[in-house]
């Protein structure tokens, strides 16, 4: 009894280190699936934000444009 | 249900069944590790698309801002050249010179097909195709696309552009008539006299805040105008609309982003575009109820009400011009059926079907008086057969229909005899036992007729802009020039007399 338990015992124990290991590597897989996740969305509303400005700025500046030129290139 | 855009593959590590090996546990530990390597895989790939995405639009911003930059130097180069002295400011040019208009680009098909992240287009591919009914096609008569009838996902937007279309041509026919009637009594004077409008009123109105101004239509705030336009299905107000809609250029400001049209708010908003792919999935889902009542939206208004979709009755319900979808209440087969109740509903449905041959497939046993009626034509038996949305299996040429079409045309016609006998506009059939063959060559060479009509009418239909921002524009157009012209013809009053 005493003989097979070791064994077993060792091998049970060397199975409670595996799936530590394990449970280690799938955490640390879904804290970068999370990060990727929160990157996306921060990067996509920046860029949103961007874009609003850069529209807001190509207005201006036709209004300008139209304004400066005098009557050469009116569409 | 919302649809996970980024998984990441396996997703349980060890559900599977274990082979048999001496170490169980063991294993385990090794499976879990190959698929810990497989979800590394769908990881990076996922990060991959991610930042792919990102980057694209990073680029065109870049590329937008280096434009903008060198339009700015352009800008700086010029400024310091205009000398305040030197230009001189005519009234003619004031007056003579083009308005500033910004460019109003609308965005449109947003949610497009093409628009669809990659992720979820791997999705829906991985879903069933829809049926290759298109090998029907070539069997139709009439050339609509079989698989149209399975599933349609442009069948919203194709009812909208129908609706549009149509007022903008009543709107412009209306015009006509107006016109024509002034045009006609020139000398009568006024008849009946507008009501005076004075400025004051407007001013009255206005002195509150814009946004309180009573519409034409009783729309309440224009805030709410949107809402309630969709139940109203009219344009709002005039007057709001025309006070915010041409804005001074100065005040094209930064912050506020310019509402691009109001125009959208006031009329119904198109549905939501669809392309149509070869496998469209979203399509079929949304098809698959309202298949039952409407086969195709170029047809909306004249449809009478036709057979319901799995019965194959015949239906053929008498009064010409119910709407299409709801009333498809098909009259049971009744065992006798008037004579002349047939002929009435004819002349209706040549009018607004080209033929639907495929009809004849599920013909109802033709009760005894329906004998009689042999030499009717296919056309208006196709008729009813396009209110059946799943279409049976390949449809017969139109030749053998006749019989089969004569006992489908007589049951419906029963319901209401007298009413569509009195009803009846197409004085020009003959009773039942005379001239059979001069009622069938009539039919038929009207029936004829009419299909070219419908083929030009198409052709004209093809021509048009098939975006919704022509659409749209085009509509406004024709109502604002309608109020310009009622405004003009009231300052005309104003000065006349």
């Amino acid at each position: 009894m005493a003989g097979q338990e070791d064994p077993v015992q060792r091998e049970i124990h060397q199975d409670w280190a595996n799936r530590e290991y394990i449970e280690l590597i799938t955490s640390s897989i879904k804290k970068i699936a999370d990060f990727l996740n929160s990157f996306d969305m921060s990067c996509r509303s920046r860029l949103a934000t961007l874009n609003e400005k850069l529209t807001a700025l190509e207005r201006r500046i036709e209004y300008i444009e139209a304004r400066v030129t005098k009557g050469e290139t009116l569409t | 249900m919302p649809l996970v855009t980024r998984n990441i593959e396996p997703r349980h590590l060890c559900r599977q069944k274990l082979p048999r090996v001496r170490n169980e546990l063991e294993c385990v530990t090794n499976i879990d590790l190959a698929n810990v390597i497989r979800q590394l895989g769908s990881l990076s790939k996922n990060a991959e698309d991610i930042f792919g995405e990102l980057f694209t639009q990073a680029k065109t911003f870049a590329s937008r801002v280096s434009s903008l930059a060198e339009r700015v130097d352009r800008l700086q180069v010029k400024v310091t050249q205009l000398d305040p002295k030197e230009e001189e400011v005519s009234l003619q040019g004031i007056n003579t010179r083009k308005a500033f208009r910004s460019s109003t680009i609308q965005d449109q098909k947003l949610f497009d097909r093409d628009s669809l992240p990659v992720p979820i287009l791997e999705t829906y591919s991985t879903c069933d195709t829809p049926p290759p009914l298109n090998n029907l096609t070539p069997y139709r008569d009439d050339g609509k696309e079989a698989l149209k009838f399975y599933t349609n996902p442009s069948y919203f937007f194709d009812l909208w552009k129908e609706k549009m279309l149509q007022d903008t041509k009543d709107i412009m026919k209306e015009k006509r008539k107006h016109r024509k009637e002034k045009k006609d009594n020139p000398n009568r004077g006024n008849v009946n006299p507008r009501k005076i409008k004075t400025r004051k009123e407007e001013w009255e109105k206005m002195k509150m805040g814009q946004e309180f101004v009573e519409s034409k239509e009783k729309l309440g705030l224009s805030g709410y105008s949107p809402a309630l336009v969709y139940q109203n299905g009219s344009i709002g107000s005039v007057e709001n609309v025309d006070a915010g809609s041409y804005p001074p250029p100065p005040q094209a400001d930064i912050a506020s982003s310019p509402s691009p049209s109001f125009s959208e708010d006031n009329l119904p908003p198109p549905p939501a575009e669809f392309s149509y792919p070869a496998d469209n999935q979203r399509g079929s889902v949304l098809a698959a109820p309202k298949r039952s009542s409407v086969v195709s939206p170029s047809h909306p208004p004249p449809a009478p009400p036709l057979g319901s979709p799995p019965g194959p009755k015949p239906g053929f319900a008498s009064p010409p011009a119910p709407p299409p979808p709801p009333p498809l209440g098909i009259p049971p087969p009744p065992p006798a059926m008037g004579f002349g109740s047939p002929e009435t509903p004819l002349p209706p449905s040549p009018a607004s079907f080209p033929p639907h041959p495929d009809f004849a497939a599920p013909p109802p046993p033709p009760p005894p008086p329906a004998a009689d009626y042999p030499t009717l034509p296919p056309p208006p038996m196709s008729q009813p057969a396009g209110g059946v949305p799943p279409p049976p299996p390949p449809p017969p040429p139109p030749g053998p229909p006749p019989l089969p079409f004569s006992g489908g045309d007589g049951q419906p016609a029963v319901p209401p005899p007298p009413i569509s006998d009195a009803t009846k506009p197409k004085s020009s059939l003959p009773a039942v036992s005379d001239a059979r063959s001069d009622l069938l060559s009539a039919i038929r060479q009207g029936f004829q007729l009419r299909r070219v009509e419908e083929q030009r009418e198409q052709e004209k239909h093809d021509v048009v802009g098939n975006d919704v921002a022509t659409i749209l524009s085009r509509r406004i157009a024709v109502e604002y020039s309608d109020s310009e012209d009622d405004s003009s013809e009231f300052d005309e009053d104003d000065w006349s007399d």
